[in-house]
């Protein structure tokens, strides 16, 4: 079944027992990836239950403490129990990873969606824009801002949001580039439907394939970036735990305890697999061809 | 060749000119008052704040303190809030740790992504193939300083082979390769991994598209070597694809060189950017991010000279 040329256009195309979902169950990579993914949501969301300290609670007697019974993944030069500080971290990190996705998925939407319909000097305008954003090493920006204004979790929402938003703005764009001439439009158009509800009624239901799997390529995109943000000390900041901020607290003491640094990294290392390894499934089950 | 140059080139000036004025308006828009980061506490009498204010031209309208400021910087007149040395003789001077790290971490993913696409593109879905694939998910996933990390815990903690921090022996100066190498050795392999399975992903992609062209049939039925039919013919067309994205991570391969200079405390531009945006020296911030806006402008350039050269479309058309 091709997604991109559905027979009904007003809908998504049925997925009958043979269409994308059923591509997705029979790829063990994607499987792979889903279950990954499931584990750290649950892991995270029972993350209190699951923790055996309080995050912050320093055990002054068992500082650098190796990994052991009492402390499964030994502890920090605060004596704090870095299991306890990973767990409470998921939350941070997942949190800030989707919330910053939903951001540039709504920018990236409005902006190529907005290019894709209006065309002529507003699409070149835009388009101008995403090329510029994109061409920009908008980390530098994004470190002057942070530094600027200070570090905080919703900043960091935003300024992880809106440098990511070019590649979905143009994905949007081709999308609805390609539907704004069909029938299904013009119909819509001759009822009298405005712009805006032919975007959000007719168009974008078309596109939610395309704009999925692009959004979960990018969570894990933004779990790095928020990742390195707080190693820099320009992301979440301290007491408050993220992963990327307990890998730099391991950094003075990595010859003597390597694993204040080693976990969390692990968990970004794996958490950011499993999304990729659900978007890639996803897009070779909807679209083959698409490059996200 | 030289006007097609200097018709791209003028094509990205409002790059630059967007960057700095992005910059530029963080800067004001940013709370707190720079001043108050360059006075000692017990000296912030009212009176010198405003001389201070005044000093540094932050008393002037906006437009006014934007293009003047801009105007010192093309000039080399503008000076750092800090040690009020010039912001380009500050730059001058981490900008070549930066440059050698990028050079040398685009070097070696170019030297190894095209053999790994090669090979993969000529036996797709083999065993090859797919460990190029999986080799790439990993390379996608993994936090470059926390694999930079593992790298000193190995090679400098446990073996004690390779210096961790710094790009040269404290004493040294100058950039003798036999003298940076070992200091520059594990930043390049973590920038270059960085970047490789981008790399790998389009170089296979696209010698796959031209193995595909009629071309490369009637190369095949004339009874060329497959060894001259791929360097003569293929190389080039594949490599037009592969020029683009080079430019195209010039920008990540700089924005990671903010994490990685920071990780293994190398003087280039990514950790002055850092230092500056949190001492508040705007003119190092503006000249940063400016100088970061150049490199990637001429990243640009160096790819549409490159297209130039390889394809005759371009170059009489």
């Amino acid at each position: 079944m091709d997604s991109r040329a559905p027979s009904t256009p007003e809908r998504q195309p049925r997925t009958g027992r043979r269409g994308p979902w059923h591509r997705f169950a029979r790829n063990p990579r994607a499987l792979a990836g889903a279950a990954l993914l499931a584990a750290f949501f649950g892991v995270a969301l029972a993350a209190p239950r699951l923790a055996p300290y309080p995050a912050d609670a320093p055990h002054l007697l068992a500082t650098l403490h190796p990994p052991d019974r009492a402390y499964l993944l030994g502890t920090d030069n605060l004596g704090r129990d870095i299991l306890s500080r990973v767990l409470a971290a998921s939350r941070v990190t997942l949190a800030i990873g989707i919330l910053s996705m939903l951001v540039s998925l709504v920018a990236g939407i409005l902006i190529g969606a907005l290019a894709g319909y209006a065309g002529g000097q507003v699409d070149a305008a835009l388009m101008r824009l995403t090329d510029v954003v994109l061409a920009v090493p908008v980390f530098f920006l994004t470190v002057a801002f942070l530094a600027l204004f200070g570090p905080s979790i919703p900043g960091l929402i935003c300024i992880i949001g809106l440098t990511a938003w070019p590649p979905t703005a143009r994905l949007v764009r081709a999308e609805v580039l390609a539907l704004r001439h069909r029938d299904f439009v013009s119909a819509a158009t001759a009822v009298g439907a405005s712009g805006g509800r032919i975007i959000v009624r007719h168009l974008l239901p078309n596109v939610v394939a395309v704009i999925a799997i692009s959004a979960t390529l990018r969570v894990g995109l933004a779990i790095l970036t928020e990742a390195g943000l707080s190693f820099l000390g320009l992301g979440v900041q301290p007491p408050a735990p993220s992963w990327g901020n307990i890998i730099a607290d391991g950094r003075a003491y990595l010859g003597i305890a390597w694993w204040v640094s080693c976990f969390p990294g692990l968990c970004i290392f794996l958490a950011v697999m499993a999304f990729n390894l659900v978007g890639d499934g996803l897009r070779d089950a909807f679209d083959p061809r698409l490059v996200v | 060749m030289a006007a097609y140059a200097l018709r791209r080139l003028a094509a990205l000036v409002p790059l630059v000119f967007g960057v700095t004025a992005i910059t530029f308006a963080l800067l004001v828009l940013a709370p707190g008052d720079p001043v108050t980061f360059l006075i000692p506490p017990e000296q912030r009498g009212a009176a010198d704040l405003a001389a201070m204010r005044h000093e540094l031209g932050l008393d002037r309208p906006l437009p006014v303190q934007y293009v003047s400021m801009m105007r010192d910087l093309v000039t080399g007149r503008l000076r750092s809030f800090g040690d009020r040395r010039p912001t380009l003789a500050r730059v001058g001077e981490a900008l070549p740790v930066t440059l050698i790290l990028t050079a040398a971490s685009m070097a070696l993913t170019l030297a190894l992504a095209i053999p790994i696409a090669l090979v993969a593109a000529l036996r797709p879905y083999s065993l090859v193939d797919h460990g190029a694939t999986l080799f790439s998910l990993l390379g996608i996933s993994l936090p470059s300083f926390w694999f930079g990390l593992g790298l000193i815990y190995v090679f400098t903690e446990q073996l004690a082979w390779l210096p961790a921090t710094g790009i040269r022996p404290t004493g040294a100066t100058g950039y003798n390769p036999l003298v940076i190498a070992p200091y520059l050795l594990m930043p390049t392999i973590v920038q270059a991994l960085s970047i490789l399975p981008v790399m790998v992903r389009y170089a296979r992609s696209s010698l796959l598209d031209q193995l595909a062209q009629e071309y490369v049939r009637v190369a095949r039925s004339k009874g060329l070597r497959e060894r001259t039919i791929l360097r003569r013919h293929i190389a080039r067309n594949a490599l037009v694809p592969v020029v683009t994205v080079t430019a195209l991570l010039v920008p990540f391969l700089l924005s990671g060189s903010v994490v990685v200079e920071t990780t293994f405390a190398l003087p280039g531009l990514g950790q002055l950017a850092v230092n500056a945006a949190l001492a508040r020296d705007y003119p190092i911030v503006l000249t940063t991010t400016a100088i970061a806006g150049v490199l990637v402008v001429a990243g640009n350039l160096a790819a549409d000279i490159g297209y130039f050269y390889l394809d005759p479309r371009i170059r009489d058309g």
